[in-house]
Protein backbone atom coordinates (compact mmCIF):
# COMPACT_ATOMS: atom_id res chain seq x y z
CA UNK A 1 0.00 0.00 0.00
CA UNK A 2 1.51 3.32 -1.00
CA UNK A 3 1.84 6.52 0.96
CA UNK A 4 -1.37 8.22 1.96
CA UNK A 5 -1.82 11.79 2.99
CA UNK A 6 -3.89 12.04 6.11
CA UNK A 7 -5.17 15.53 6.36
CA UNK A 8 -6.11 16.44 9.86
CA UNK A 9 -9.00 18.83 9.54
CA UNK A 10 -10.76 20.20 12.57
CA UNK A 11 -13.16 23.08 12.60
CA UNK A 12 -11.33 26.30 13.35
CA UNK A 13 -7.84 24.81 13.04
CA UNK A 14 -5.24 25.01 10.31
CA UNK A 15 -5.09 21.94 8.15
CA UNK A 16 -1.97 19.94 8.82
CA UNK A 17 -0.75 17.42 6.32
CA UNK A 18 0.70 14.27 7.75
CA UNK A 19 1.52 11.21 5.75
CA UNK A 20 1.29 7.75 7.15
CA UNK A 21 1.98 4.91 4.80
CA UNK A 22 1.12 1.38 5.64
CA UNK A 23 2.92 -1.35 3.86
CA UNK A 24 1.83 -4.87 3.28
CA UNK A 25 4.21 -7.45 1.96
CA UNK A 26 7.06 -9.60 2.96
CA UNK A 27 9.39 -11.11 0.46
CA UNK A 28 11.97 -13.85 0.39
CA UNK A 29 14.70 -13.45 -2.19
CA UNK A 30 17.44 -16.05 -1.98
CA UNK A 31 18.96 -15.84 1.51
CA UNK A 32 17.18 -12.57 2.19
CA UNK A 33 13.93 -12.09 4.07
CA UNK A 34 12.49 -8.60 3.58
CA UNK A 35 9.99 -7.95 6.39
CA UNK A 36 6.92 -5.82 5.95
CA UNK A 37 7.95 -2.34 7.00
CA UNK A 38 5.66 -0.01 8.86
CA UNK A 39 5.61 3.36 7.16
CA UNK A 40 6.70 2.70 3.60
CA UNK A 41 5.95 -0.11 1.26
CA UNK A 42 8.48 -2.89 0.86
CA UNK A 43 9.13 -4.41 -2.54
CA UNK A 44 7.31 -7.71 -2.25
CA UNK A 45 3.91 -9.14 -3.06
CA UNK A 46 2.29 -11.68 -0.79
CA UNK A 47 -0.83 -12.82 1.03
CA UNK A 48 -0.90 -10.85 4.24
CA UNK A 49 -2.99 -9.16 6.86
CA UNK A 50 -1.92 -6.18 8.96
CA UNK A 51 -4.24 -5.60 11.88
CA UNK A 52 -3.98 -3.47 13.76
CA UNK A 53 -1.62 -0.72 12.77
CA UNK A 54 -1.85 2.09 15.28
CA UNK A 55 -0.08 5.40 15.48
CA UNK A 56 -0.13 8.49 17.63
CA UNK A 57 1.47 11.89 17.07
CA UNK A 58 0.81 15.63 17.37
CA UNK A 59 0.15 17.49 14.13
CA UNK A 60 1.85 20.70 13.03
CA UNK A 61 -1.20 22.81 13.78
CA UNK A 62 -0.84 25.67 16.25
CA UNK A 63 -1.84 24.62 18.85
CA UNK A 64 -1.17 21.02 17.84
CA UNK A 65 -3.86 18.40 17.49
CA UNK A 66 -3.29 14.92 18.80
CA UNK A 67 -3.94 12.47 15.99
CA UNK A 68 -4.38 8.74 16.52
CA UNK A 69 -5.07 6.26 13.76
CA UNK A 70 -5.97 2.62 13.75
CA UNK A 71 -5.98 0.77 10.47
CA UNK A 72 -6.23 -2.61 8.81
CA UNK A 73 -5.05 -3.84 5.47
CA UNK A 74 -5.39 -7.08 3.55
CA UNK A 75 -3.27 -8.17 0.59
CA UNK A 76 -4.15 -11.04 -1.72
CA UNK A 77 -2.04 -12.54 -4.48
CA UNK A 78 -3.90 -13.04 -7.73
CA UNK A 79 -0.90 -14.69 -9.36
CA UNK A 80 2.51 -15.41 -7.85
CA UNK A 81 3.74 -11.96 -8.91
CA UNK A 82 0.61 -9.79 -8.72
CA UNK A 83 -1.34 -8.76 -5.64
CA UNK A 84 -4.19 -6.44 -4.74
CA UNK A 85 -4.48 -4.89 -1.31
CA UNK A 86 -7.37 -3.12 0.41
CA UNK A 87 -7.10 -0.93 3.43
CA UNK A 88 -8.64 1.74 5.54
CA UNK A 89 -7.96 3.70 8.70
CA UNK A 90 -10.00 5.28 11.46
CA UNK A 91 -8.74 8.59 12.80
CA UNK A 92 -9.24 10.31 16.14
CA UNK A 93 -8.44 14.01 16.37
CA UNK A 94 -8.16 15.59 19.81
CA UNK A 95 -7.30 19.28 20.25
CA UNK A 96 -4.92 20.10 23.09
CA UNK A 97 -7.53 22.60 24.26
CA UNK A 98 -9.85 20.31 26.23
CA UNK A 99 -12.81 22.64 25.69
CA UNK A 100 -12.57 22.40 21.90
CA UNK A 101 -14.46 19.60 20.15
CA UNK A 102 -12.57 16.74 18.56
CA UNK A 103 -13.46 14.64 15.57
CA UNK A 104 -13.25 11.07 14.42
CA UNK A 105 -14.02 9.11 11.33
CA UNK A 106 -12.75 6.85 8.59
CA UNK A 107 -10.15 7.89 6.08
CA UNK A 108 -10.77 7.12 2.43
CA UNK A 109 -10.55 3.50 1.33
CA UNK A 110 -7.44 2.63 -0.60
CA UNK A 111 -6.68 -0.06 -3.15
CA UNK A 112 -3.19 -0.95 -4.36
CA UNK A 113 -2.33 -3.03 -7.40
CA UNK A 114 1.25 -4.29 -7.28
CA UNK A 115 3.31 -6.39 -9.66
CA UNK A 116 6.73 -7.88 -8.96
CA UNK A 117 8.71 -7.28 -12.10
CA UNK A 118 12.10 -8.74 -11.30
CA UNK A 119 13.78 -10.86 -8.66
CA UNK A 120 17.42 -11.92 -8.34
CA UNK A 121 18.04 -14.40 -5.52
CA UNK A 122 21.79 -14.34 -6.12
CA UNK A 123 21.97 -10.58 -5.56
CA UNK A 124 19.05 -10.40 -3.09
CA UNK A 125 17.36 -7.83 -5.31
CA UNK A 126 13.68 -7.36 -6.07
CA UNK A 127 11.81 -4.68 -8.03
CA UNK A 128 8.08 -4.05 -8.26
CA UNK A 129 5.69 -1.47 -9.67
CA UNK A 130 2.22 -0.56 -8.58
CA UNK A 131 -0.70 1.81 -8.58
CA UNK A 132 -2.48 2.94 -5.43
CA UNK A 133 -5.90 4.54 -5.65
CA UNK A 134 -7.41 6.50 -2.81
CA UNK A 135 -11.16 6.46 -3.35
CA UNK A 136 -12.39 9.97 -2.67
CA UNK A 137 -15.57 10.47 -0.73
CA UNK A 138 -15.45 7.09 1.02
CA UNK A 139 -14.13 8.61 4.22
CA UNK A 140 -15.17 11.37 6.57
CA UNK A 141 -14.41 14.96 5.61
CA UNK A 142 -14.16 16.02 9.25
CA UNK A 143 -10.89 14.06 9.58
CA UNK A 144 -9.55 15.33 6.30
CA UNK A 145 -10.62 12.60 3.87
CA UNK A 146 -10.79 14.18 0.43
CA UNK A 147 -13.84 14.11 -1.79
CA UNK A 148 -11.84 13.31 -4.91
CA UNK A 149 -9.75 10.31 -5.92
CA UNK A 150 -5.97 10.24 -5.95
CA UNK A 151 -3.81 8.01 -8.10
CA UNK A 152 -0.28 7.10 -7.08
CA UNK A 153 1.89 5.15 -9.52
CA UNK A 154 4.84 3.81 -7.54
CA UNK A 155 8.00 1.80 -7.95
CA UNK A 156 9.56 -0.27 -5.18
CA UNK A 157 12.90 -1.96 -4.79
CA UNK A 158 14.80 -3.98 -2.25
CA UNK A 159 18.48 -4.93 -2.13
CA UNK A 160 20.22 -7.09 0.41
CA UNK A 161 23.96 -6.73 0.80
CA UNK A 162 24.59 -10.46 1.03
CA UNK A 163 26.66 -10.46 -2.14
CA UNK A 164 29.40 -8.36 -0.55
CA UNK A 165 32.81 -10.05 -0.27
CA UNK A 166 33.59 -11.94 2.93
CA UNK A 167 35.79 -9.08 4.16
CA UNK A 168 32.53 -7.16 4.63
CA UNK A 169 30.71 -10.09 6.23
CA UNK A 170 29.37 -8.04 9.15
CA UNK A 171 27.65 -5.67 6.71
CA UNK A 172 26.01 -8.45 4.74
CA UNK A 173 22.92 -8.58 7.01
CA UNK A 174 22.11 -5.04 5.90
CA UNK A 175 19.27 -4.52 3.44
CA UNK A 176 17.98 -1.37 1.82
CA UNK A 177 14.49 -0.85 0.46
CA UNK A 178 12.89 2.14 -1.20
CA UNK A 179 9.84 3.46 -2.92
CA UNK A 180 9.03 6.42 -5.14
CA UNK A 181 5.44 7.35 -5.95
CA UNK A 182 3.80 10.26 -7.73
CA UNK A 183 0.45 11.26 -6.28
CA UNK A 184 -1.99 12.68 -8.81
CA UNK A 185 -5.21 14.14 -7.41
CA UNK A 186 -8.22 13.81 -9.66
CA UNK A 187 -9.09 17.42 -8.93
CA UNK A 188 -6.73 20.35 -9.39
CA UNK A 189 -8.37 22.73 -6.96
CA UNK A 190 -11.34 23.20 -4.66
CA UNK A 191 -13.07 26.51 -4.06
CA UNK A 192 -15.04 27.04 -0.86
CA UNK A 193 -17.58 29.87 -0.54
CA UNK A 194 -18.64 31.50 2.67
CA UNK A 195 -20.36 34.62 3.98
CA UNK A 196 -18.16 37.08 5.85
CA UNK A 197 -19.67 37.42 9.35
CA UNK A 198 -18.90 41.14 9.58
CA UNK A 199 -19.69 42.47 6.12
CA UNK A 200 -22.13 39.84 4.93
CA UNK A 201 -20.22 39.63 1.66
CA UNK A 202 -19.71 36.42 -0.23
CA UNK A 203 -16.08 35.30 -0.03
CA UNK A 204 -14.23 32.44 -1.61
CA UNK A 205 -11.08 30.53 -0.84
CA UNK A 206 -9.35 28.30 -3.35
CA UNK A 207 -7.10 25.46 -2.37
CA UNK A 208 -4.89 23.92 -5.08
CA UNK A 209 -4.27 20.19 -4.74
CA UNK A 210 -0.62 19.53 -5.47
CA UNK A 211 0.98 16.63 -7.19
CA UNK A 212 3.22 15.08 -4.61
CA UNK A 213 6.30 12.91 -4.77
CA UNK A 214 5.95 10.26 -2.07
CA UNK A 215 9.35 8.83 -1.43
CA UNK A 216 11.22 7.01 1.22
CA UNK A 217 13.29 4.02 2.18
CA UNK A 218 14.57 1.79 4.90
CA UNK A 219 17.90 0.52 6.05
CA UNK A 220 17.66 -2.70 8.05
CA UNK A 221 20.05 -5.01 9.89
CA UNK A 222 18.74 -8.56 9.94
CA UNK A 223 19.71 -10.64 12.97
CA UNK A 224 18.09 -13.74 11.39
CA UNK A 225 20.35 -13.22 8.38
CA UNK A 226 23.40 -12.77 10.58
CA UNK A 227 22.69 -16.03 12.36
CA UNK A 228 21.79 -18.23 9.40
CA UNK A 229 24.12 -16.85 6.73
CA UNK A 230 27.05 -14.97 8.30
CA UNK A 231 27.82 -16.18 11.80
CA UNK A 232 25.92 -17.91 14.59
CA UNK A 233 26.94 -16.07 17.77
CA UNK A 234 24.86 -18.32 20.01
CA UNK A 235 22.56 -15.45 20.99
CA UNK A 236 19.12 -16.06 22.51
CA UNK A 237 16.38 -16.83 20.00
CA UNK A 238 14.51 -13.62 20.80
CA UNK A 239 17.57 -11.61 19.69
CA UNK A 240 18.04 -13.71 16.57
CA UNK A 241 14.53 -12.76 15.43
CA UNK A 242 15.04 -9.00 15.61
CA UNK A 243 15.46 -6.63 12.67
CA UNK A 244 16.39 -3.13 13.82
CA UNK A 245 15.77 -0.55 11.14
CA UNK A 246 15.31 3.09 10.26
CA UNK A 247 12.62 4.19 7.86
CA UNK A 248 12.20 7.53 6.11
CA UNK A 249 8.75 8.49 4.84
CA UNK A 250 8.74 11.80 2.93
CA UNK A 251 6.49 13.87 0.71
CA UNK A 252 7.47 16.68 -1.62
CA UNK A 253 4.86 18.76 -3.49
CA UNK A 254 6.22 19.20 -7.01
CA UNK A 255 3.39 20.61 -9.13
CA UNK A 256 0.26 22.71 -8.70
CA UNK A 257 1.86 24.03 -5.50
CA UNK A 258 0.25 27.50 -5.40
CA UNK A 259 -1.25 27.04 -1.96
CA UNK A 260 0.68 24.06 -0.59
CA UNK A 261 4.18 25.31 -1.16
CA UNK A 262 7.04 22.98 -1.98
CA UNK A 263 8.38 22.13 1.43
CA UNK A 264 9.25 18.49 1.98
CA UNK A 265 7.56 16.98 5.02
CA UNK A 266 7.75 13.60 6.62
CA UNK A 267 9.26 11.56 9.37
CA UNK A 268 12.34 9.51 10.20
CA UNK A 269 11.31 6.36 12.00
CA UNK A 270 13.82 4.28 13.96
CA UNK A 271 12.43 1.08 15.36
CA UNK A 272 12.54 -2.65 15.51
CA UNK A 273 10.67 -5.61 14.04
CA UNK A 274 10.40 -9.00 15.72
CA UNK A 275 9.87 -11.81 13.21
CA UNK A 276 7.95 -14.95 14.11
CA UNK A 277 7.15 -17.95 11.96
CA UNK A 278 3.69 -16.73 10.96
CA UNK A 279 3.57 -13.13 12.06
CA UNK A 280 5.71 -10.15 12.94
CA UNK A 281 5.41 -7.27 15.37
CA UNK A 282 6.98 -3.88 14.80
CA UNK A 283 7.23 -0.59 16.65
CA UNK A 284 8.86 2.65 15.54
CA UNK A 285 9.19 6.24 16.66
CA UNK A 286 7.89 8.90 14.28
CA UNK A 287 10.37 11.80 14.30
CA UNK A 288 9.22 14.83 12.27
CA UNK A 289 11.90 16.18 9.93
CA UNK A 290 10.72 19.75 10.47
CA UNK A 291 8.12 21.76 12.34
CA UNK A 292 5.69 21.45 9.43
CA UNK A 293 5.73 17.68 9.76
CA UNK A 294 4.59 17.52 13.35
CA UNK A 295 5.19 18.95 16.77
CA UNK A 296 6.44 15.95 18.74
CA UNK A 297 7.85 12.47 18.41
CA UNK A 298 5.05 10.04 17.76
CA UNK A 299 4.88 6.26 17.68
CA UNK A 300 3.57 3.57 15.35
CA UNK A 301 3.09 -0.14 16.01
CA UNK A 302 1.86 -2.99 13.86
CA UNK A 303 0.88 -6.64 14.13
CA UNK A 304 1.26 -8.32 10.77
CA UNK A 305 0.27 -11.85 9.74
CA UNK A 306 1.86 -13.95 7.00
CA UNK A 307 -1.17 -15.65 5.47
CA UNK A 308 1.06 -17.65 3.10
CA UNK A 309 2.53 -19.33 6.16
CA UNK A 310 -0.66 -19.58 8.20
CA UNK A 311 -2.78 -21.14 5.44
CA UNK A 312 -0.53 -22.00 2.47
CA UNK A 313 -3.14 -24.14 0.73
CA UNK A 314 -6.07 -21.78 1.27
CA UNK A 315 -6.08 -18.02 1.53
CA UNK A 316 -2.29 -17.97 1.56
CA UNK A 317 -1.78 -19.12 -2.00
CA UNK A 318 -2.26 -17.24 -5.27
CA UNK A 319 -5.75 -17.46 -6.76
CA UNK A 320 -4.14 -18.53 -10.03
CA UNK A 321 -1.20 -20.86 -9.53
CA UNK A 322 -0.63 -23.47 -6.85
CA UNK A 323 1.36 -23.22 -3.61
CA UNK A 324 4.00 -25.79 -4.57
CA UNK A 325 7.18 -24.30 -5.90
CA UNK A 326 9.39 -26.63 -7.92
CA UNK A 327 12.60 -27.69 -6.24
CA UNK A 328 15.84 -27.03 -8.05
CA UNK A 329 18.36 -29.68 -7.02
CA UNK A 330 21.98 -28.65 -7.27
CA UNK A 331 23.60 -29.99 -10.45
CA UNK A 332 26.23 -32.68 -10.04
CA UNK B 1 -9.83 -15.03 14.11
CA UNK B 2 -6.84 -13.53 15.89
CA UNK B 3 -6.91 -16.28 18.53
CA UNK B 4 -7.01 -18.86 15.76
CA UNK B 5 -4.06 -17.27 14.06
CA UNK B 6 -2.06 -17.21 17.26
CA UNK B 7 -2.97 -20.80 18.00
CA UNK B 8 -1.67 -21.90 14.62
CA UNK B 9 1.35 -19.64 14.65
CA UNK B 10 3.72 -22.61 14.83
CA UNK B 11 1.72 -24.95 12.59
CA UNK B 12 3.30 -24.14 9.25
CA UNK B 13 5.62 -21.61 7.72
CA UNK B 14 8.67 -21.27 5.52
CA UNK B 15 11.53 -23.51 6.62
CA UNK B 16 14.35 -21.19 7.63
CA UNK B 17 17.68 -22.40 8.90
CA UNK B 18 17.44 -22.60 12.68
CA UNK B 19 20.95 -23.86 13.44
CA UNK B 20 23.76 -25.85 11.91
CA UNK B 21 26.62 -28.06 12.94
CA UNK B 22 29.30 -26.86 12.31
CA UNK B 23 27.76 -23.55 13.31
CA UNK B 24 27.37 -20.84 10.70
CA UNK B 25 30.50 -18.74 10.33
CA UNK B 26 32.37 -20.59 13.07
CA UNK B 27 35.72 -22.37 13.10
CA UNK B 28 36.25 -26.01 14.00
CA UNK B 29 39.55 -27.75 14.60
CA UNK B 30 38.94 -30.58 12.14
CA UNK B 31 36.56 -31.25 9.27
CA UNK B 32 33.57 -33.14 10.71
CA UNK B 33 32.25 -36.38 9.21
CA UNK B 34 28.99 -34.70 8.30
CA UNK B 35 27.17 -31.39 8.18
CA UNK B 36 23.78 -31.24 9.90
CA UNK B 37 21.16 -28.53 9.47
CA UNK B 38 18.06 -27.94 11.59
CA UNK B 39 15.16 -25.97 10.16
CA UNK B 40 12.19 -24.18 11.65
CA UNK B 41 9.70 -26.50 9.94
CA UNK B 42 9.43 -30.14 8.95
CA UNK B 43 10.75 -30.93 5.50
CA UNK B 44 9.64 -32.84 2.44
CA UNK B 45 12.57 -35.24 1.92
CA UNK B 46 12.13 -35.69 -1.84
CA UNK B 47 12.60 -31.97 -2.47
CA UNK B 48 15.56 -31.22 -0.21
CA UNK B 49 19.20 -31.12 -1.12
CA UNK B 50 22.53 -29.96 0.25
CA UNK B 51 25.97 -29.44 -1.21
CA UNK B 52 29.28 -28.74 0.54
CA UNK B 53 32.26 -27.32 -1.35
CA UNK B 54 35.81 -26.46 -0.38
CA UNK B 55 37.64 -23.21 -1.09
CA UNK B 56 38.43 -24.39 -4.59
CA UNK B 57 34.77 -24.99 -5.31
CA UNK B 58 35.07 -28.78 -5.39
CA UNK B 59 32.31 -30.79 -3.77
CA UNK B 60 33.30 -32.78 -0.72
CA UNK B 61 29.89 -34.21 0.21
CA UNK B 62 29.10 -37.84 -0.46
CA UNK B 63 25.79 -39.55 -1.02
CA UNK B 64 22.35 -38.07 -0.80
CA UNK B 65 21.19 -35.68 1.89
CA UNK B 66 19.35 -37.49 4.68
CA UNK B 67 16.17 -35.83 5.90
CA UNK B 68 14.24 -36.62 9.06
CA UNK B 69 11.60 -34.24 10.37
CA UNK B 70 13.21 -30.80 10.42
CA UNK B 71 16.78 -32.10 10.17
CA UNK B 72 18.96 -32.64 7.12
CA UNK B 73 22.46 -34.15 7.11
CA UNK B 74 25.07 -35.06 4.55
CA UNK B 75 28.32 -36.97 4.93
CA UNK B 76 31.67 -35.45 4.00
CA UNK B 77 34.88 -36.78 2.49
CA UNK B 78 38.03 -36.13 4.52
CA UNK B 79 39.54 -32.71 4.07
CA UNK B 80 41.98 -30.22 5.50
CA UNK B 81 42.01 -26.66 6.74
CA UNK B 82 40.24 -23.91 4.91
CA UNK B 83 36.86 -22.37 4.30
CA UNK B 84 33.95 -24.57 3.31
CA UNK B 85 30.61 -23.47 1.88
CA UNK B 86 27.28 -25.17 2.47
CA UNK B 87 24.45 -24.64 -0.02
CA UNK B 88 21.04 -25.94 0.89
CA UNK B 89 17.59 -26.08 -0.65
CA UNK B 90 14.48 -27.36 1.13
CA UNK B 91 10.75 -27.65 0.71
CA UNK B 92 8.77 -27.42 3.93
CA UNK B 93 5.64 -29.49 4.52
CA UNK B 94 3.59 -26.33 3.95
CA UNK B 95 4.84 -26.28 0.32
CA UNK B 96 7.20 -23.30 0.58
CA UNK B 97 10.70 -23.69 -0.75
CA UNK B 98 13.66 -21.83 0.67
CA UNK B 99 17.35 -21.95 0.03
CA UNK B 100 20.47 -20.50 1.47
CA UNK B 101 24.17 -20.85 2.01
CA UNK B 102 26.82 -20.18 4.62
CA UNK B 103 30.48 -20.88 5.33
CA UNK B 104 32.48 -22.40 8.15
CA UNK B 105 36.23 -22.67 8.68
CA UNK B 106 38.46 -25.58 9.56
CA UNK B 107 41.78 -24.89 11.24
CA UNK B 108 43.58 -24.07 14.46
Amino acid sequence: MSSRLLRARLSGFVIAVVSISHSLAHEIVGNRFFPATLTIDDPGVNDELAVPTTDSFNTADVPPIKQRDISAEFSKRITADFAISLGSAYTFLSPTDPTAPGASGFQNLETTFKYRLFKSPEHEFVFSAGLAIEWGGTGSANVGAEAFHSYVPTIYFGKGLGDLPDIFSWIRPVAITGQIGYSIPARNFTTAFSIDADSGALTSETEFHPRVLNWGGTIQYSMPYLKSVVIDLGLPDVINRLIPLVEANLQTPVANTFTSGTLTTGTINPGIIWVGNTFQFGVEALIPINRQSGSNIGVIAQLHYYLDDIDPRGIGKPIFGGPVQPASPFPR
Amino acid sequence: MLLFLFATSTASAHAFLDRAEPRVGNKVSALPREVTLWFTQKLEPAFCSMMVTNAAGARIDTGKARVSGNQMSISLRPGGSGTYRVNWHVLSVDTHSTDGNFTFQVGQ
